[in-house]
C-alpha cells in the first residue's frame, strides 16, 4: 500500500517537472563520456609492448619503454615518411631532455626514472616538442607501462583525492563486471560451474526451508558462503606474478593481424615494407575508358627503303650494310642493286656493241679524209660538222652501253632515324618492290587503338604499359572505315619514348565526357584479398591499419576511383599495401 | 485531461534542447575566459594574457581545484617556435611568465603533475 497516493492532475506536474530536471542531472552523467581521462589505449595484444602514441596535423609520434630508455619514433602524419633529422624534446619527470636520434632512424631517450617509478603507475604523461624544419608541433603523449615486476598491477588510488571520489564508488562494480566477462569470454569452465553450483545450492536451501528444517539450511548456507570465498580467491588467480612472467612482451614486436581483422605494424616494420599514405580527397573526376592499342611509328618520320629493280644486293661504299639500331640520316646510302644482265640480252648487248664498234671505225675515217679536204674546199664545212656530230653520238652511245652494264641502283634513305628492320645479305637477289629496310624515328611514335565509341578530340589520354608505366598521349585523329567493328584511333606519344617498340601492344586509357564523383588513389593502394574482394588499408592509428572493403571503378592509368567504402580524410596506404595485405 | 497533456508536451519540448546542449560538454570557454582541455582526471582552463600563463584545475564535476601540491609546465607555440613556460601555484590555479609575448590563443600542452606525482597533460589547438 502506498502511503501518500497522488492525485492524477499533481502527477503530472511531478512527471513534467522531472523531465524538466533531467537535463541538469545528465549533465554531471555526460560530463565524462567520449573519453577516457589520459588513460592510454590498452595494448592491442599480448605479445605486443606497451607503448604510447601521439598525433598531429603534422607529425605522428610513437614512444615504447624499452629498459631504461624510451625509444621514439616520428613520421609525418599525412604520408608515413620517416623524420630522422628533427628535434624532439620531452618533458619527462626529471625535467626537460632531448631525445637522441639513433643509426636505425629512431630517437632514444635514456630515461632512468622509469626504473624508480611507482610501481602502481600504469601510464607515463609526457609533453614532447618536435622541431622538423619549419615545422613545430607540441604533442602530448600518454606511455602506457608495462606492470612492474613484483608489485601489484595496479594500486587504487587515493580516497581522498577529490578527482578521483566520484570514479571510486562505480570502479569495483566495473571490475566485477569486467572480470566476469573475461572469464566468460575466455570460456573459464569455472565460471559456469559455479554459477550452476548456486543455483542448485539455491534450489535445496528453497527445499528445506519449505520442509520447515532449519539446521539443514544453515548447512547449505555455510557450504553456499565457502564456495563463494573459495571462488573469489581462484578470481585472483590471474594476478600472481609467477603466471604475469609467461606474458612479458618480447624485445621486438612483430607485426601481426588482430583478432579484429586490423593489422599491427610496428614502426620499425613500416620502415622496412616503406608504407607510405596518403589522405584521401573527394573530387570530380572524368571516367576513362580502355582500348586495346599498339605502338606504330609516326608516319612522318618513318619510311621504307625498297630497290625499284630487281638485282642483286652488294653493301654501299662505305663497306657494310646499316645493322639494326643504326642511326642514319636522310640521303645516307644504306645499299646498292646492281640489276642482273640475261643471256639473251648479254648476246644482243654484244652485237650491238660490234655494230657501233663498225661505225664508230667507218665515221672515224670519214672525218679524218674531211679534215683533209675541207681546207681545199672539196668538201663543204657542213659536211665535216655532221660527221663529227655522228661520231660523237656513235661514241656516247657505246660508253653508255658499257655502263648500264656496271651501274648498280643507289638505296638511300628516305628519312632520318634507326634502322628498325633490315633484309639485306649481301649477294642476295633483291625482287623489285621488295622493302629491305625500314628506318623509324624512335623519339617519335604513335599509338593507334580500336575505339567502340567516337572519342571527342579533346580527350586526353594514355597508355598503360604491361609492366605498368604509363605514357602521356596527345589524339591526332580517328578513321571513318571499320575495322573489326571498331574504328582506328591514332594517339601521339609525348614525352620521352624510350624503350619502346614498334607493334608493342599497350592499353590506352581514354576521358570520356562523363564526370564521376569519389575518391582517386593509386591504383597501388587496391588489394585484392583472397576472396576476390578489393580492399585498401586505412592507416587509423600510428601503428594500426584497417582492411576497407572498397567498390572500385578505373579512372586512369595510375589512378583508381574509389567510389564507396572510404570516407575523405581517411589516411589510405599508397605504397607496400600488398605487402602489408600478407601480414598474417 | 488534454491541457495537462499538452504540458507535458510543451515541457519535453523545452527540455530536449537542453539535453542536447549538455550533450557536447567541453566546447566553449571556461569559468575565466579561456579555453578548457581534458587532462587525465581533470579539467583545465588556459587563459594567456601577454607574457603570463594561468592555468586552472578543474575537477570531474567541474569543481576548482585547490592548486597546492600541483606543478605544472606549458609548451606553447608562439610564431613558429615553441615557449616553455614553469607553472607554480598562485591564487587559484597555476601561474607562469613567459619569455615572449604570447598571442591570443597559442597551441600547445599544459602538462600538470599533482600531488600524487602523476602527470596528465591537455592540448589546446
Amino acid at each position: 500500500m502506498v502511503p501518500f497516493r497522488l492525485p492524477a492532475a499533481p502527477r503530472a506536474l511531478a512527471a513534467a517537472l522531472a523531465l524538466l530536471a533531467l537535463p541538469f542531472l545528465l549533465t554531471v552523467a555526460r560530463a565524462h563520456e567520449g573519453h577516457d581521462h589520459g588513460a592510454p589505449q590498452a595494448p592491442v595484444s599480448k605479445t605486443i609492448a606497451p607503448r604510447g602514441e601521439a598525433a598531429s596535423a603534422v607529425f605522428e609520434l610513437v614512444a615504447i619503454p624499452r629498459g631504461d630508455v624510451l625509444v621514439l619514433w616520428l613520421d609525418r602524419f599525412a604520408t608515413g615518411e620517416p623524420i630522422t633529422d628533427a628535434t624532439l624534446e620531452v618533458e619527462t619527470p626529471a625535467g626537460p631532455a632531448t631525445a637522441e636520434a639513433a643509426a636505425d632512424g629512431s630517437y632514444r631517450l635514456s630515461a632512468p626514472w622509469l626504473a624508480t617509478r611507482d610501481p602502481g603507475q600504469d601510464h607515463l604523461d609526457l609533453v614532447v616538442t618536435v622541431t622538423a624544419g619549419t615545422d613545430v608541433d607540441v604533442l602530448s603523449l600518454a606511455v602506457a607501462l608495462a606492470p612492474a615486476e613484483g608489485g601489484k598491477a595496479a594500486a587504487p588510488a587515493p580516497a581522498g583525492h577529490p578527482a578521483h571520489a566520484g570514479h571510486d564508488d562505480e570502479g569495483w562494480v566495473q571490475a566485477l563486471g569486467e572480470r566476469l566477462t573475461e572469464k566468460l569470454a575466455a570460456r573459464d569452465p569455472g565460471a559456469g560451474l559455479f554459477a550452476a553450483g548456486g543455483f542448485v545450492l539455491g534450489l535445496a536451501a528453497m527445499a528445506l526451508m519449505r520442509a520447515g528444517r532449519r539446521a539443514p539450511v544453515l548447512a547449505v548456507l555455510v557450504l553456499a558462503a565457502t564456495l563463494v570465498l573459495g571462488a573469489t580467491a581462484f578470481a585472483h588467480d590471474g594476478d600472481h606474478p609467477e603466471t604475469r612472467t609467461a606474458l612479458v612482451p618480447p624485445a621486438a614486436d612483430l607485426a601481426q593481424r588482430l583478432a579484429d581483422g586490423a593489422v599491427f605494424v610496428p614502426k620499425p616494420t613500416q620502415r622496412l615494407l616503406s608504407l607510405r599514405t596518403q589522405v584521401a580527397a573527394e573530387g570530380a573526376f572524368r571516367r576513362t575508358i580502355a582500348l586495346p592499342g599498339r605502338i606504330i611509328p609516326d608516319p612522318n618520320a618513318s619510311g621504307v627503303v625498297q630497290s625499284s629493280v630487281g638485282g642483286r644486293l652488294a653493301p654501299p661504299p662505305s663497306g657494310t650494310f646499316p645493322r639494326l639500331g643504326t642511326r642514319v640520316r636522310t640521303g645516307e646510302v644504306l645499299a646498292l642493286v646492281t640489276p642482273p644482265v640475261q643471256r639473251v640480252d648479254l648476246s644482243d648487248m654484244r652485237q650491238r656493241q660490234g655494230e657501233l664498234d663498225q661505225q664508230i671505225a667507218i665515221v672515224q675515217r670519214r672525218v679524218e679524209r674531211y679534215l683533209k679536204l675541207s681546207p681545199g674546199g672539196a668538201v663543204s664545212q657542213v659536211q665535216l660538222d655532221e660527221a663529227q656530230d655522228e661520231l660523237k653520238g656513235l661514241k656516247d652511245r657505246r660508253t653508255a652501253l658499257d655502263r648500264i652494264r656496271q651501274e648498280p641502283e643507289v638505296l638511300v634513305a628516305p628519312v632520318g632515324g634507326v634502322i628498325a628492320e633490315a633484309a639485306a645479305v649481301a649477294g642476295q637477289m633483291a625482287a623489285p618492290g621488295q622493302m629491305v629496310f625500314q628506318i623509324v624515328d624512335p623519339q617519335r611514335l604513335w599509338v593507334e587503338a580500336l575505339s567502340f565509341d567516337a572519342l571527342t578530340p579533346a580527350a586526353d589520354a594514355t597508355a598503360r604499359m604491361a609492366d605498368g608505366r604509363t605514357l602521356p598521349l596527345a589524339y591526332q585523329g580517328a578513321g571513318l572505315a571499320d575495322r573489326n567493328q571498331a574504328i582506328p584511333v591514332q594517339f601521339a606519344i609525348e614525352g620521352g619514348s624510350q624503350g619502346l617498340r614498334v607493334g608493342q601492344f599497350v592499353t590506352v586509357l581514354a576521358a570520356t565526357d562523363a564526370e564521376r564523383h569519389g575518391l582517386a588513389l593509386p591504383r597501388a593502394s587496391v588489394v585484392r584479398t583472397a576472396n576476390g574482394q578489393d580492399v585498401v588499408y586505412a592507416h587509423s592509428a600510428a601503428e594500426r591499419y584497417e582492411a576497407k572493403p572498397v567498390r572500385i571503378a578505373p579512372l586512369d592509368g595510375t589512378r583508381v576511383l574509389v567510389e564507396a567504402g572510404i570516407v575523405p580524410g581517411t589516411r589510405v596506404v599508397v605504397q607496400g599495401a600488398e605487402l602489408l595485405d600478407q601480414v598474417r | 485531461m488534454l491541457i495537462r497533456r499538452f504540458l507535458t508536451a510543451g515541457t519535453l519540448a523545452v527540455a530536449l534542447p537542453f539535453c542536447a546542449h549538455h550533450a557536447c560538454a567541453h566546447e566553449g570557454t571556461g569559468h575565466n575566459g579561456g579555453r578548457i582541455a581534458d587532462a587525465g582526471p581533470y579539467h583545465i582552463e588556459l587563459v594567456t594574457r601577454d607574457r603570463r600563463v594561468e592555468v586552472t584545475i578543474y575537477d570531474a564535476k567541474e569543481k576548482a581545484v585547490a592548486p597546492a601540491g600541483f606543478k605544472g609546465t606549458a609548451i606553447l607555440v608562439v610564431g613558429g617556435k615553441p615557449a616553455r613556460v614553469v607553472l607554480a601555484p598562485s591564487g587559484a590555479g597555476l601561474a607562469g611568465e613567459a619569455e615572449v609575448a604570447l598571442g591570443a590563443s597559442p597551441k600547445g600542452v599544459v602538462q600538470i603533475t599533482g600531488p600524487d606525482g602523476a602527470a596528465a597533460s591537455g592540448k589546446f589547438n
